[in-house]
């Protein structure tokens, strides 16, 4: 993940604490999306940025995973979304991200 | 009262697949508040 952006999830987990953040991905491959989940929750695996040994514990969620998905307006997903959907591998992507979820995540939704 | 009510959403979308501006449209009437949305790019 950008280091500017590992800076900014750390930024903002410290201003409003862990439990009222929720970091949403839109990764478009499993493998990503574990990494990017994996670094907001336990630090960045890669050792390279500000989340380095960094264990925030922030409840992380693919934009596809139902709990996300049901809280998004129907007509705002279809016309952003809906071919991504179609494209991508929406189960996989969410199970992957719950998977690292349900490791590392202090709180969630 | 949805899940998300009283949240601050942190968006990372990504250009080949989500980016953060879709989410953003998404999620901008779930009760949460959006406090950034990125899009990041594999190249």
């Amino acid at each position: 993940m950008d280091l500017q952006n590992q800076q900014r999830i750390k930024d903002a987990a410290e201003k409003f604490g862990a439990e009222n953040v929720v970091v949403i991905l839109g990764s478009s491959d499993a493998e990503g999306a574990e990494i990017y989940a994996e670094t907001v929750s336990n630090g960045d695996p890669t050792y390279a940025g500000p989340l380095a040994g960094v264990s925030l514990g922030l409840p992380v969620y693919h934009i596809f995973d139902g709990d996300i998905r049901n809280e998004c307006d129907p007509a705002a997903w279809e016309e952003q979304i809906s071919m991504m959907e179609m494209v991508l591998d929406p189960d996989a992507l969410a199970a992957a991200v719950k998977g690292i979820r349900d490791q590392f995540s202090k709180h969630s939704v | 009262m949805g899940k998300l009510t009283g949240k601050k959403l942190l968006l990372l979308g990504e250009r080949d697949g989500v980016p953060g501006p879709a989410m953003e449209a998404c999620l901008k009437a779930s009760g949460a508040s959006i406090e950034f949305s990125v899009t990041e790019c594999f190249v």
